[in-house]
């Protein structure tokens, strides 16, 4: 009699999460600079440099769909928890029903020859053939000229993730975390900007510097709480920041999908449609049509502007599994608590309420650290003289907390973002961050929340959410990179003085297509 | 020999064997590292899996307990043992580890082992119970084999070719071991049903999607055997067994030999399959007894040790299979009554299987149960005409 069917006889459990190719990184969207052939964007969606930089994985659909728009004339001015639904339901019905979409689809096959296709663009449907790692142009039914990339490239974003996880009691980060113990990923201490006195499971200990930074400890027995009163200082009376300032991505390569599109291909009133949203999703081919595989369909060499049937798209994606979507920096990995369950791409119109509690949660965990060093702070945590851990289950309790947050207008460094001088209004986080998309103002440089240029210090600019826009730093209104700006922590009671992360990339951008340095 | 052949199944062996070496050499270093020592366990396991010799578990085995020594009862590497002892029918083992880290037992991975151990222990509708609501809460490809193996026992074969079909739905590119392996199990669907073409075509799906797996050469030849095509069958028995020595392939190759009127050929192979039994067990292994009863009761004929060896194995895992194989062995001990007793117990588990049919027919007739048998074996042969044909004990 038979015992032996079960699959455990195949299924190695967990041993091992391997770096996979449908790991998306980051998605980048800006106006490019280059105005020789009119208004163009560039689009680079990153990802794992699996098998290596350079060479892609032939199981593998990358995705990027593209829908632009005009810019909304008025924002609400009702900061009301009716507002913020309103305005989610609103965006739901633009994304499912009138808005459309445009998309690209990238496939490598066994020999790295790309299939890259456009759909549904006002010229047309059509699929062009490259090479991967050069710069090629693409010509489209319409005689446009479309710059693309597909390849491996240095990893342009430069980040303190250590002291990011730091700040949120990142557990795998630093310590030995069985996969199976999910409730021991961020641990119910509370989040903050400053160490907390006595929070010895991740405060910086210079006996072991490189924990959380390489190194990793076994996850002691629990409670893993924190019973303290107060943010730690040394003995000048300096707060220590849990961040460091140094790029842990320096030195590191992604593949890339990089592309210059004309405005003109991707609308047919490029005037009105100042709006370019996008965002990127990662499919990987389903085991049983791997093995149906074929050559790409000689169809599509022999007629490469050729319309494509609908149908035939979807049933396509049929034969895949979507893994991994990424549109606006952070909106995952800070406010989806990176689960699977949520990659859900543009469409996390239901995560909104789940976002309000989610910011909530950090803005206790923030907010105190930021009014601790001196600075204005938009959550409302009851001047508490130190971070808090809380949880909301309650979107009405949570609400009246983060409303400011929510609805201020971030403020922008200086002019520059605004070349034309234009009446663009200032963003607002809950327009930044639902739908999840980088949405690129074509009128501005499309740096960060106009979109998101490569320079960018997104991390940075996600923490001042949570600072009061409405307040000042040396006579000047905060905004998005006031934590950038080194006076600030030369002023603060805070070791080390640095930005919480790198200024710049460790590789410098070119200010050539495909403007991502090359591979290390 | 397992890693010469450039195939999905040999670049798997050898990317693993390449782990293991380069985790050897950073832990050599620093031999204290509790995380690369649980890599290194499950890269152990993830080898065994592969090859399926039970050296390679022994290993895993010992670098489990290396690496608890040091850290304890830590979740991961209780619910690596528990697997691992759920390989070798260690019930009590697996419950033990189960137990060491409590959690686990709330966890997805160890509700749905928890669920096997019902179903191995003979609590069927606890065990279905737990597979559905597993899929329910985390709809995984080896969830939904789990109950599709389920629904295959219980004779609904549509149900469950629906199930394998789903989970091969949640299986990427990036899984195509697992994709073999489904593949397979709807093979043997098909095989149990005496469709060998049916079955072919699997099996052949499963060699387009993982190539090299000797797991596929091993269905591929039992298949071939049951066809009536025994050179074809022994040629390929011969490669698999030379490939991976185990000793239920040994059996079943002298089994074909059997057939073949070749008895000194089946003589060595049986020989090296019992002396390989025996040698587990004189180790302390449980895992071959189940094995140990088929040899007694179907090559040597000797119901007296297989009455032994069933007895045995019924204490460790009460079910329908330990039920039905102590009631064949007591048929062979020509002890009727007692092996009609036990048939009872089997089939009362609502189990739907032709062999087990026949087995039960033939233990009635002798019971003197004549109506009872000859219902049973008409059963059998409308479950699978081709019943009397070669066939592997699994």
């Amino acid at each position: 009699m038979a015992d032996h069917n079960d699959p455990n006889a195949v299924n190695s459990i967990f041993s091992d999460i391997d770096h996979s190719p449908a790991d998306l990184y980051d998605l980048f969207g800006f106006p490019s600079d280059d105005h020789s052939n009119g208004e163009s964007v560039v689009i680079a969606l990153t990802f794992a440099s699996v098998p290596e930089a350079g060479v892609l994985d032939s199981d593998m659909l990358y995705r990027i769909q593209i829908a632009a728009h005009p810019r909304a004339v008025k924002p609400t001015d009702d900061h009301s928890l009716e507002a913020l639904l309103k305005y989610l339901d609103a965006v739901k019905s633009k994304y499912l029903g009138e808005l459309k979409t445009s998309e690209i689809r990238v496939t490598v096959d066994q020999n790295q020859s790309v299939t890259v296709r456009f759909f549904n663009f006002p010229g047309g449907s059509f699929a062009s053939q490259i090479g991967t790692n050069t710069v090629e142009e693409i010509e489209t039914p319409g005689g446009h000229s479309i710059k693309a990339f597909i390849g491996g490239r240095d990893d342009a974003f430069f980040n303190d993730l250590p002291g990011f996880f730091r700040s949120i009691n990142y557990a795998p980060q630093f310590y030995h975390v069985p996969h199976t113990m999910t409730e021991a990923r961020e641990l119910p201490i509370p989040k903050t900007l400053l160490e907390l006195d006595g929070n010895d499971l991740f405060n910086y200990n210079p006996a072991n510097p490189n924990h959380g930074s390489g190194v990793k400890l076994d996850l002691p027995p629990g409670p893993w709480t924190w019973n303290g009163n107060k943010f730690k200082k040394d003995e000048n009376g300096n707060y220590r920041f849990v961040y460091s300032g140094k790029d842990a991505q320096a030195g590191k390569n992604v593949n890339a999908i990089i592309l210059e599109i004309p405005l003109a291909f991707i609308t047919e009133a490029p005037a009105e449609d100042r709006i370019v949203n996008t965002w990127g999703e990662s499919w990987v081919l389903k085991a049983a049509h791997k093995v149906e595989s074929i050559p790409d369909d000689p169809f599509w060499l022999e007629h490469p502007f050729a319309l494509i049937d609908a149908i035939r798209l979807d049933d396509e994606l049929k034969k895949y599994k979507l893994v991994d979507t990424d549109g606006q920096a952070f909106a995952d990995a800070a406010l989806s608590e990176r689960e699977d369950n949520r990659q859900l791409g543009a469409n996390n119109f239901w995560l909104g309420p789940h976002f309000v509690k989610r910011l909530a949660h950090l803005g206790w965990g923030f907010g105190p650290s930021i009014t601790a060093l001196g600075l204005k702070c938009s959550f409302d945590h009851d001047n508490s003289p130190v971070s808090v851990h809380k949880t909301y289950s309650s979107v009405l309790a949570a609400f009246p907390r983060v409303k400011k947050t929510l609805f201020q207008t971030l403020n922008m460094p200086d002019n520059s973002w605004n070349p034309k001088g234009l009446n663009i209004p200032l963003r607002r986080t809950f327009e930044v961050f639902v739908p999840n998309v980088c949405a690129i103002d074509m009128d501005t440089t499309g740096t960060w929340p106009f979109g998101r240029r490569l320079e960018d210090q997104v991390a940075t600019r996600f923490l001042s959410l949570f600072l009061d826009m409405e307040a000042e730093f040396n006579g000047k209104k905060y905004h998005v990179d006031l934590l950038n700006d080194q006076a600030l922590w030369d002023a603060a009671p805070i070791v080390p003085k640095t930005p919480p992360n790198p200024l710049a990339n460790d590789a410098p951008f070119s200010k050539e297509f495909p403007y991502l340095a090359k591979a290390w | 020999m397992l890693t010469a052949v450039a195939t999905d199944f040999g670049r798997e062996l050898e990317r693993t064997e390449k782990d293991i070496t380069d985790l050897r050499t950073s832990l050599s270093a620093i031999p204290q590292d509790v995380e690369k020592g649980t890599r290194l366990a499950y890269r152990l396991y993830h080898r065994a899996c592969l090859t399926g010799i039970l050296s390679d578990f022994g290993a895993a085995a010992a670098a489990v307990d290396d690496v608890a020594k040091r850290a304890g009862h830590q979740e991961d590497l209780c619910l690596l043992k528990a697997n691992l002892y759920f390989k070798f029918h260690r019930l009590p083992d697996v419950k033990l580890a189960l137990h060491q880290a409590p959690a686990l037992l709330r966890r997805p991975e160890g509700k749905v082992l928890q669920a096997d151990i019902d179903f191995q222990e003979g609590r069927y509708q606890e065990a279905r119970a737990a597979y559905e609501q597993a899929i329910d809460e985390d709809r995984t490809w080896d969830n939904l084999a789990r109950l599709a193996h389920f629904q295959f026992k219980m004779g609904q074969v549509a149900e469950a070719d629906d199930l394998y079909v789903q989970a091969e739905d949640e299986l990427t590119a990036k899984e195509m071991r697992s994709y073999a392996w489904v593949e397979l199990q709807r093979g043997l669907l098909q095989l149990s049903r005496g469709r060998y073409e049916d079955a072919l075509a699997h099996y052949r799906r499963a060699e387009s999607g993982y190539s090299g797996y000797w797991l596929i050469d091993e269905h591929v030849a039992e298949l071939l055997g049951a066809q009536g095509k025994y050179a074809e069958a022994a040629a390929l028995y011969e490669h698999v067994v030379a490939r991976v020595p185990k000793p239920e392939l040994q059996q079943a190759l002298g089994e074909l030999y059997q057939l073949m009127e070749e008895p000194d050929k089946a003589d060595k192979w049986h020989s090296q399959a019992l002396e390989t039994y025996l040698r587990s067990v004189d180790e302390g292994g449980v895992h071959y007894w189940h094995h140990l009863v088929d040899f007694f009761a179907d090559v040597r004929e000797d119901g007296a040790a297989a009455v032994a060896w069933a007895r045995k194995d019924l204490t460790l895992r009460d079910n329908f299979a330990t039920q039905a194989a102590l009631a064949w062995a007591l048929w062979r001990h020509d002890q009727f009554t007692e092996a009609a007793a036990f048939m009872d117990r089997s089939l009362a588990s609502g189990v739907v299987d032709a062999r087990l049919f026949q087995s039960a027919g033939t233990i009635y007739l002798s019971a003197g149960q004549v109506d009872k048998g000859e219902r049973l074996l008409r059963q059998a042969r409308e479950i699978n005409p081709h019943l009397d044909r070669f066939h592997v004990h699994r």
